[in-house]
């Protein structure tokens, strides 16, 4: 299939697909990397709350996302990251980013980016540098 | 994806293989060219899908009410596409895609495909970029489509026209809106809707709608918009929503009325295409020639009127083109 | 001893200072000299800017309208409360952690539910089953809630629950068929439960709290408690969850306040006094990083309380008039980035509340925005409270900051701007229209993303996150939590046994009675403690209250009714 030239240009836009997993509803911060994502210069389809790894990946897949963004509150991430990762391969999504983002202990982020996980933003990380991460290593 | 030919490309969309046409909306979106060579094995006849617009002023619950009328068509044993557009920010070109929120209970439903679209800000671009995502889930075979766009700004008046069916979303707090809104009433909706209809307000808007509808000449046998409330949070009025749209494709579909409704649509389209088509041309060969500098820049120095600078340019440009035909 | 030249000055590795960023540091002054809410203050202040009319209105300690504290004595009379919320995995799992804080010295207890709990979901819900015990304790009946309170002297405890979702009533109803069983008489049981519905629709239980329900369901609970259980503390109006959201100090108070009045309308309209039942309100309150608007926001909130419940509402009893509350030190102001600094930032807000007059305290563990607190992170949680009420002294003396010409012209400054927000809700059509149109979200959304770019822009400084923000973590200090997914894998098969094995006549009856209550639109907790003690689960009850309501009766629509 055709490639673009440019990561981003005015034709050519970096979608994210930004989701909460499961029953945890602490969505702020979903809602506000959407936000600055957007005036970032990047399209967001924010999914909202009460999502299921396949809801995402089908959402993913329908959008044609060049990142997926899972959030998470506490623990969660080791239940449902697995479950996302799987779903992703089902569907050969092996060209989408997956950025994980939200309360993570830091020893969980080896094991995260060995199953999968492209990288991981907690709490607390600045706007710049998650940004900079999604230009530098999404699909051509 | 791997690599596939054109053909292959057309043939899985028209199998319903969401990642195909997922992938060829996109490439619509960046304008390559490919996506019309695909698009070129894709053509359904007009008519095939009722194809429904969905347009208002942004707070009008127009995504509640989509995500009401997928719920609905699905009960009535119908598929449904959506393409959701959102508006691109001006300054960052960045956009929040906000509508799938809104329809996301449908995500699982095979028999959904909710595709959301940044309006990208460039002329004309949105009508054609959406014409032709219609066209896609035309192919991939759903019964209804639908489209959501906000309704302000002449691409999305273009949008409007070009769908079969276009709801206009009103609420009972516009107010004055609704005044100024009349004129585009008449202009563009086959039915009006006053969505929120459980808000203080509703008589006094039903009542101004009803005043604008009737003020509206009718031909005769012509089309009178019908005015349905609705309350799309508790899904009331829906379903007579649904049934004043299978109303309006009957009458559509009437003598022959879908035969004026392509006609129509094949002008508006051709039209978009010949302006799009001559602009690209243009500026693909003054591209990299510096002509467009050296002229601006006599501009600067007021040695030409624009007016001239756009002949000289136009003239050169066919003189030129011709000799390459 | 070593001599000193024993050991050669490694002069070669040295590293190079930057001295022009060392000359940078020594000249450097404040950024912004606005607080953290965005209010202008001076730099100087002196009696001009304490105006007499206002003073009155100061008054002392423990007189109307209680700026300066509830009680003349305060902390000479007793200590805060010091409890540390506690809430994991199995009942068990969260028993066993209450026991070692009463062991360390905790003061009160204080259990928080799971997110199914919340949700009102059992355990066996399909979606359920990842996140049973993870962020909180598990309780899907009455056993579930006897294992957590064994051994517990129910009244000599106090005890606060924190379930704030709809599902409140059932918690209620569940801790009073649990204290009837051991014999206590319920008219000494002491303690808290948050039940403030409404806000926790901002928190992510929208689908457990729709609006009417929650109104419903709150003002249960204050009837039920009024009439049987007098010493209960039966609704934690909830300003810290709104705070959390991302608005300033101002917007907390006043939303909140405005939300308490949702429930005080209805228990009006209900046919009660305002005295009835005023004076067993209490508010759960945020304790932020600025120390001195922190301070002159409680200040300032206890003299509008005071003003509202005796002008507004006509109340009589000094005790409806007064502004009890907790502090829980903020959540949202702890980053994960070198997390030890969160001990001191907790310290500062736990100061805060102090200064400021709480009731009960509870301090953030350093490890919360990395994981639930760990075991260690706890104890040093309650240290910090330990330190502060056993060693600094700040006990000795009622409202210390009290006369201070800054921090009372805060408080007059504070009150201001929390009236203007209830203005601007007033102007939208009042707090239910506010909640119903939406209005709210959207400032939550707005402030949540302006708090954001004030630390990307650097306007506001987070030591370790935009500045001196040189070390990356790859452990957390003292380990992470973990829940025991075996244990609550247990919980789940055991609500399924429980569900198989009950008195299926005798629970089918008393689930449709429950039902049967809530479209009469009688309150429901009765009726639930009936349900619970006959076999009924939390889903079970919540659903056959929701179908009354004409709700679905899975709030996430997967499963149906299962009578």
């Amino acid at each position: 299939m055709s490639k673009a030239k440019a990561k981003e240009s005015k034709d050519r836009k970096i979608k994210v697909v930004v989701s909460k997993v499961g029953l945890d509803g602490h969505d702020r911060g979903a809602k506000v990397v959407s936000s600055l994502l957007k005036e970032a210069g990047m399209e967001v389809v924010y999914l909202g709350m009460y999502q299921m790894p396949e809801d995402i990946i089908s959402a993913a897949i329908d959008e044609d996302a060049d990142v997926i963004g899972p959030s998470f509150l506490s623990g969660e991430h080791l239940v449902y990251t697995p479950l996302i990762v799987e779903e992703m391969k089902k569907a050969g999504l092996d060209d989408v980013l997956l950025v994980v983002g939200g309360v993570v202990p830091p020893e969980d982020i080896p094991f995260l980016k060995e199953m999968g996980v492209d990288e991981v933003f907690s709490a607390g990380s600045l706007t710049e540098t998650f940004v900079a991460y999604i230009r530098n290593n999404v699909r051509q | 994806m791997k690599e596939i030919t054109i053909e292959e490309w057309a043939q899985k969309v028209k199998e319903n293989d969401r990642r195909a046409a997922a992938k060829l909306i996109s490439a619509i979106e960046r304008k390559e060219k490919i996506a019309r060579d695909v698009l070129k094995h894709l053509f359904v006849p007009v008519g095939k899908s009722i194809v429904l617009g969905v347009t208002g002023s942004p707070g009008a619950g127009k995504s509640s009410l989509v995500s009401c009328l997928i719920g609905n068509y699905r009960k009535r044993g119908r598929t449904v596409g959506v393409i959701a557009v959102d508006p691109s920010s001006p300054f960052t070109g960045g956009a929040f895609l906000g509508d799938r929120l809104r329809m996301q209970v449908h995500g699982r439903d095979k028999g959904v495909y909710i595709r959301s679209m940044a309006s990208r800000g460039y002329l004309g671009g949105l009508a054609r970029g959406v014409v032709d995502a219609i066209r896609v889930m035309e192919a991939m075979g759903y019964d209804v489509v639908i489209v959501e766009t906000v309704g302000t700004g002449q691409d999305e008046v273009d949008v409007a026209r070009l769908v079969q069916t276009c709801i206009l979303v009103l609420t009972p707090t516009m107010g004055d809106d609704i005044q100024a809104m009349k004129a585009g009433i008449m202009e563009i909706a086959q039915i009006a809707v006053l969505n929120k209809a459980d808000m203080p307000g509703k008589e006094k808007a039903l009542l101004d709608l009803e005043v604008a509808m009737r003020m509206r000449h009718i031909e005769e046998g012509g089309w009178s918009i019908p005015l349905v409330a609705t309350v799309a949070t508790t899904g009331e009025g829906i379903d007579e929503v649904v049934n004043q749209v299978d109303k309006h494709q009957a009458h559509m579909r009437k003598g022959d009325g879908l035969k004026r409704f392509a006609f129509q649509r094949a002008e508006k389209e051709s039209s978009v295409l010949i302006k799009d088509e001559i602009e690209r041309v243009i500026f693909d060969h003054i591209r990299g020639t510096g002509l467009r500098r050296k002229y601006l820049e006599r501009m600067v120095a007021g040695e030409i009127d624009p007016y001239t600078a756009v002949e000289e340019v136009m003239s050169l440009f066919i003189k030129k083109s011709t000799k390459n035909v | 001893m070593k001599k000193a030249t024993e050991k050669a000055v490694p002069v070669a590795q040295e590293k190079d200072v930057d001295w022009d960023k060392y000359l940078a540091a020594y000249y450097e002054k404040p950024k912004s000299s606005l607080t953290w809410s965005g209010l202008d203050v001076q730099e100087v202040y002196t009696p001009q800017d304490l105006p007499p009319e206002k003073y009155k209105e100061i008054g002392d300690p423990g007189d109307y309208p209680f700026t300066r504290g509830i009680h003349r004595n305060m902390f000479r009379g007793r200590y805060w409360t010091r409890r540390e919320v506690i809430g994991m995995g199995s009942p068990q799992d969260t028993h066993d952690r209450s026991k070692v804080l009463v062991d360390e010295g905790g003061s009160g207890l204080n259990t928080i539910a799971d997110i199914p709990y919340e949700m009102g979901l059992d355990a066996d819900h399909p979606w359920a089953q990842h996140e049973v015990g993870l962020t909180g304790v598990c309780i899907t009946n009455m056993y579930d809630m006897e294992t957590m309170t064994a051994n517990i002297p129910l009244d000599k405890v106090s005890w606060s629950l924190i379930t704030a979702s709809a599902v409140a009533p059932v918690t209620m109803a569940q801790y009073v068929a649990v204290a009837r069983k051991r014999g206590y008489d319920l008219k000494k049981l002491r303690g808290t439960i948050q039940n403030d519905p409404v806000h926790f629709r901002y928190c992510g239980f929208r689908p457990a709290s729709p609006l009417d329900l929650s109104i419903k369901m709150g003002a249960d609970v204050i009837e039920y408690c009024t009439k049987e259980i007098p010493q209960w503390y039966y609704t934690t109006v909830n300003l810290y969850d709104l705070r959390e959201q991302g608005v300033t100090a101002p917007q907390e108070v006043a939303l909140g306040f405005l939300i308490a009045r949702l429930y005080i309308d209805e228990m009006i309209r209900r046919g009660y006094k305002v005295d009835d039942f005023a004076q067993r309100f209490a508010f759960y309150v945020s304790c932020h990083i600025d120390i001195f608007e922190e301070v002159s926001k409680i200040r300032a909130a206890r003299r509008i309380w005071a003003k509202l419940m005796r002008e507004h509402y006509g109340a009589q009893k000094v005790s409806s008039q007064q502004f009890r509350f907790a502090v829980h030190t903020a959540g949202c102001s702890l980053p994960p980035q070198q997390p030890l600094n969160n001990i001191v930032r907790i310290a500062y807000q736990a100061l805060a509340a102090v200064l400021g007059g709480v009731q009960s305290l509870h301090c953030c563990s350093y490890d919360e925005p990395i994981c639930l607190p760990t075991e260690s992170g706890h104890t040093q949680a309650l240290r910090t409270q330990q330190i502060l009420a056993y060693e600094t002294g700040v006990t000795n003396v009622s409202d210390p900051l009290g006369g201070s010409y800054y921090v009372e012209n805060l408080t007059n400054k504070l009150e201001e701007e929390i009236y203007k927000v209830m203005a601007e809700v007033e102007e939208v059509g009042g707090m239910y229209e506010a909640i119903r149109t939406e209005w709210l979200d959207r400032v939550f959304e707005k402030e949540a993303l302006t708090r954001q770019k004030e630390i990307d822009d650097r306007d506001k400084i987070l030591v370790g996150v935009n500045m001196f923000n040189t070390e990356q973590e790859t452990t957390t200090p003292l380990g992470v939590q973990r829940i025991d997914r075996d244990s609550v894998k247990r919980q789940i098969e055991m609500v399924k046994k429980l569900k198989k094995e009950r008195n299926q006549t005798l629970w089918k009856e008393k689930i449709l009675a429950l039902r049967a209550a809530a479209e009469r639109r009688e309150n429901v907790i009765p009726y639930m403690i009936e349900a619970t003690e006959a076999g009924g689960t939390t889903g079970e009850m919540m659903g056959a209250v929701r179908l009354a309501f004409g709700h679905s009766y899975d709030p996430m629509e997967i499963i149906e009714a299962p009578f």
